[in-house]
């Protein structure tokens, strides 16, 4: 860090570089448009050619706990197995509003895009005082005005849009906060607690902590 | 050493392109997916088509094109490939698999390549939640085979899998560029 601290200039350039870089509109000779089958990504559906599959408009992603697990792994081959895995996918905001744009106050959400987004928890865990078997779960949220029901559910390999609520494993409601940013990205990250990690649910100025004792 | 400040700012450049506001992580330059047999599981599921089990998932990070040389430029010949970008390629299967003969019994891998103009060689490799191919270990693969090169007319921009049903196999086709491979697994 106290290299970065000395070279923040020559970084901010950088960074300025790469992201101008990301924006740099598409050259391809052949350009055809290319919809992904949920209707929720039809608004800007990346184009390209591609014979097999196009790339998602809100890409997938991965979060450990411990936060960059294969990273440290890395560094040191003989680390503990990890304490949990999330997989997800990441719509964004494209100048919609949040709430009564993308999402419905009250109305089941699942918390990414696409595929229903996966936790996996390599040991058992305790939310709210209820023990999580180690396994693979999907996890669902329903935002509300004032707090947000998050659920872990067993229907594991499954698309987002239909969640069977007799297949619950837990329902856990969490407060919600504003933040002084907004992130244009759907973003979750676990962050360490003393006696666990919190799993940061934010989107939009919305940040929403689930915390997980292990 | 003017390697090595390239290689700092590269390093650096990447370090930062992860990091986003209020320091969470930014979305990746080369994007996760998941592909599956039967193809678009999940979607199946949810309208109640499917006429088989789920039988193998990949998850894999898309690298793009943009511009440059990939196979025998930035995938170098006769290297360790990743097979995809950040996080190791996973390949896990939901009941057990046979590749090259060899029985796989179910569960993950992490799966990886060595790319040649002819021949790609496949490996499914036991350690898995790991990054790229810099601590892949040989004394860990489950099998490896080798695979001949086939050219494809419509080139794909970025990495992409895809399961494909022939005969009694189902490939994993991975295509890139102008070429693509299909390891044959069968159940």
């Amino acid at each position: 860090m106290k290299i970065v601290k000395q070279q923040a200039p020559f970084l901010l350039a950088l960074v300025l570089l790469t992201f101008g870089c990301e924006q740099k509109p598409k050259v391809e000779p052949v350009a055809e448009k290319v919809t992904t089958p949920d209707t929720s990504n039809k608004q800007q559906a990346e184009i390209t050619v591609n014979p097999y599959a196009s790339v998602d408009v809100s890409p997938m992603d991965m979060s450990y706990f411990p936060v960059d697990y294969p990273k440290i792994k890395m560094a040191n081959a003989n680390i503990p197995p990890p304490v949990a895995r999330l997989i997800y996918s990441r719509p964004h905001l494209q100048r919609r509003a949040l709430f009564n744009g993308i999402l419905k106050y009250d109305e089941p959400w699942r918390l990414g895009a696409n595929e229903a987004s996966e936790i996996n928890f390599y040991k058992s865990v305790t939310i709210q005082g209820k023990k999580i078997p180690a396994g693979r779960y999907i996890i669902y949220g329903i935002p509300h005005n004032d707090k947000w029901t998050i659920i872990l559910n067993s229907n594991i390999d499954s698309w987002g849009l239909k969640q069977d609520a007799s297949k619950d494993v837990g329902r856990f409601e969490i407060p919600v906060s504003t933040n002084s940013v907004s992130l244009e990205y759907f973003t979750m990250v676990f962050e360490k607690t003393d006696n666990g990690a919190d799993l940061v649910i934010a989107w939009a100025d919305i940040v929403a902590r689930l915390p997980i004792q292990f | 050493m003017i390697k090595n400040i390239f290689s700092f700012a590269f390093v650096l450049l990447a370090t930062f392109s992860a990091i986003g506001q209020s320091g969470l992580p930014a979305v990746d330059k080369s994007p996760m997916d998941m592909c599956y047999y039967p193809v678009r599981y999940p979607n199946l599921k949810a309208q109640d088509k499917l006429t088989e089990p789920l039988a193998v998932r990949v998850i894999y990070s898309r690298p793009k094109k943009e511009g440059r040389a990939i196979f025998g430029g930035l995938v170098e010949y006769g290297k360790l490939w990743r097979l995809g970008a950040n996080e190791a390629t996973e390949i896990e299967f939901y009941k057990p698999a046979i590749i090259a003969g060899k029985k796989i019994p179910k569960g993950r891998y992490t799966l990886y390549a060595i790319v040649n103009e002819k021949t790609w060689t496949f490996i499914i490799n036991k350690e898995t939640d790991t990054w790229g191919s810099f601590k892949y270990s040989q004394a860990k693969d489950v099998v490896r085979t080798d695979v001949p090169v086939q050219s494809q007319t419509e080139p794909a921009e970025s990495l992409t899998m895809v399961f494909e049903k022939e005969n009694q196999n189902t490939n994993l086709v991975v295509a890139w560029e102008n070429v693509k491979c299909a390891l044959p697994v069968s159940f």
